[in-house]
């Protein structure tokens, strides 16, 4: 069985050795650039939660104009669990049930249980390696860019590539992709449930759940005395920010206003009277502090490993009534 | 007499469609036995149930005494060769065979060489590239490689050529008299398997309308001929099969059950393929017609 799973999936197993390959070419060379820019700029020295130098300020701008370009590349990763998933997890039955093979190899003097697993477990180690080594190999590819706090590791999208949430993502694609294939016996729709799925439960959960993981902590600061420097913690993840009144109503939402002493407003009335900020009034901020970074990954991880499982188990039991 | 299939009111349902209802039969160790009926009968399904790819919605189905689904046990026993017979394209005839060695307890390899080698079929071509003729005969080789007591194909030779087929017969044939194994093969195609089959199961609209074995149902059918008939008894007929009428005359297709003595009727043998065919016209239009909703 294991002979037939290699020589099956060899030359997949040869294309993906290529895609992960030219992908490393691209981020092992663009990584240590960085870490080299990176260290010439003497970035690694600054305090990014004081008030920060001039100089520092200076280096992190060439630094962030240099690799700005660099989240797009990096935002095109989020899409690898998913590939992986289509061309790796909804081929699995559906290419055997399509060229009618399943009846040549479960009619052989193996149980279909048995096919399954072993199926099931080789891809779903080769996959499990792959997604490691990419969670791994962002992570370190990002380390410079969320350590200057331009990028914070727990922002969306940057926190869906790096750590071990990848595993997860790779997981639930290649169980949806398998699952769909039980259902569907066709490649085209096994794909796209893959791809549709995939895409709600990923954003659902990023959208609705994450932010929930854990109560969000809310700092205010008053606005007479803010000046604008920056306040959140290196790496915490701002959920929401606004302006309230003493009273605790919302007068300005995404907004933050300092009144310094002496400032006013601009037809030089008091400060913050345009706006209906009364005396008193404060800024507010809803985040998850920086240190929740891990555990958010575990808590992200351990929801999509259970729905990959949930999916499996549904798929081999599909799998039991296909003829 | 030992049993190899045996049914028992086995049933299949797909959704609302029963494609196997009320399948009772037999069918006796070493025989070679005919599975007939057209397109969508039943037969494929029959075929599936029998070596454990289905489970029965109805009823049992046992092979070898054994209920064959979830049951590797059976496997080892069967042979089986599905409809179009499927092998992995890219997988040359050679991997295939070291496919079934993996796969298999008992696995006699060389059987499956000497049988290709004498084919003429390349054992480094991908089966995805040899005539649809080769890819039956590998996938032949590869049941029986497993030396099977049964051996179950599912329309082996609907998709080649005249000649292909009587090559692919004449070999099944040449190696299951010697091993004395029992074959059950499905076609649409009666006089593919006329020359072989010595047992026959005709099913049509997913239910068995004759089982038995050849030369028994070709000897208790008659047609007879004479006056035009009422419908009344005639001594002698167990059952009138099919009749058609004119004016005047009559002709009958019957099951005899003694001896035919009414003068008035002229008896004839008939050939197994009328008599598939007389089995097979009956309860065909009916369903159609209350599919449609006109009167029959």
């Amino acid at each position: 069985m294991i002979w037939l799973t290699w020589r099956q999936h060899r030359r997949q197993v040869m294309f993906t050795a290529l895609a992960l390959a030219v992908l490393a070419a691209l981020i092992v060379p663009t990584g240590l650039a960085m870490r080299a820019t990176y260290d010439d700029k003497g970035l690694a020295d600054c305090n990014w939660s004081e008030p920060v130098s001039d100089a520092c300020n200076m280096a992190i701008n060439q630094f962030t104009n240099q690799y700005e370009s660099f989240t797009l590349i990096g935002i095109l990763f989020l899409v690898v669990p998913l590939l992986v998933g289509l061309f790796w997890g909804a081929p699995l039955v559906t290419r055997e049930v399509e060229q009618g093979t399943h009846r040549l190899v479960w009619t052989q003097g193996i149980s279909r249980w048995r096919w399954a697993l072993v199926k099931l477990g080789l891809v779903g180690a080769v996959t499990a390696v792959l997604a490691i080594g990419y969670g791994l190999g962002m992570s370190w590819w990002w380390a410079p860019l969320s350590e200057t706090n331009q990028f914070a590791r727990f922002d969306p999208l940057l926190f869906d590539m790096q750590g071990v949430v990848p595993i997860g993502y790779t997981a639930f694609a290649v169980a949806l992709g398998v699952f769909g294939g039980t259902v569907w016996h066709r490649m085209l729709p096994a794909m796209g449930i893959t791809l549709g799925g995939f895409l709600v439960v990923r954003i659902t959960l990023a959208v609705l759940a994450r932010p929930r993981y854990a109560a969000a902590e809310t700092r205010t600061f008053p606005v007479a005395t803010f000046r604008g420097d920056r306040v959140e913690q290196v790496g915490e993840w701002v959920l929401a920010r606004g302006v309230r009144n003493p009273d605790g109503t919302l007068v300005a939402s995404d907004a933050q206003v300092g009144c310094p002493p002496g400032s006013t407003g601009p037809s030089g009335g008091r400060c913050g009277a345009e706006l209906g900020l009364e005396p008193g009034a404060y800024n507010w901020q809803l985040y998850q502090p920086a240190d929740r970074f891990w555990p958010f990954q575990w808590i992200e991880t351990g929801i999509f490993l259970a729905l990959a499982a949930l999916l499996l188990y549904l798929a081999v039991r599909r799998i039991r009534r296909i003829a | 007499m030992d049993m190899v299939l045996e049914t028992d009111r086995l049933g299949k349902r797909y959704g609302g469609m029963w494609a196997l209802r009320d399948c009772s039969l037999h069918l006796p160790a070493g025989r070679i036995a005919a599975l007939v009926g057209p397109n969508g009968a039943g037969k494929s399904t029959l075929l599936h149930l029998a070596v454990g790819l289905l489970r029965p919605d109805a009823g049992s189905v046992r092979v070898f005494g054994a209920t064959p689904h979830g049951n590797t046990g059976v496997l080892t026993d069967v042979g089986f060769v599905a409809q179009d017979t499927p092998l992995y394209r890219d997988f040359t005839a050679a991997e295939l065979i070291t496919m079934g060695g993996k796969l298999n307890r008992r696995w006699d390899a060389a059987l499956a060489r000497d049988r290709l080698a004498q084919l003429g079929i390349p054992p480094d071509k991908p089966a995805g590239k040899l005539s649809g003729g080769q890819r039956a005969q590998v996938a032949l080789a590869l049941a029986l490689a497993k030396r099977p007591g049964l051996l179950l194909l599912d329309e082996p030779v609907a998709s080649l050529d005249p000649l292909a087929r009587r090559e692919f017969l004449q070999s099944l044939m040449g190696s299951v008299a010697e091993a004395g194994t029992t074959v059950l093969l499905s076609s649409h195609l009666l006089a593919d398997l006329e020359r072989v089959c010595d047992y026959l199961i005709v099913l049509n609209a997913a239910r068995v309308r004759l089982v038995g074995g050849v030369d028994d149902l070709v000897a208790e059918h008659r047609r007879l001929i004479g006056p035009r008939h009422d419908g009344g008894p005639i001594p002698g007929v167990a059952a009138v099969i099919r009749a058609s009428h004119t004016d005047r005359q009559s002709t009958l297709l019957v099951r005899v059950d003694g001896t035919l003595v009414d003068p008035a009727w002229v008896v004839q043998d008939i050939s197994l393929e009328d008599l598939i065919l007389a089995y097979l016209a009956d309860g065909d239009a009916q369903a159609s017609h209350e599919a449609w909703g006109v009167p029959a």
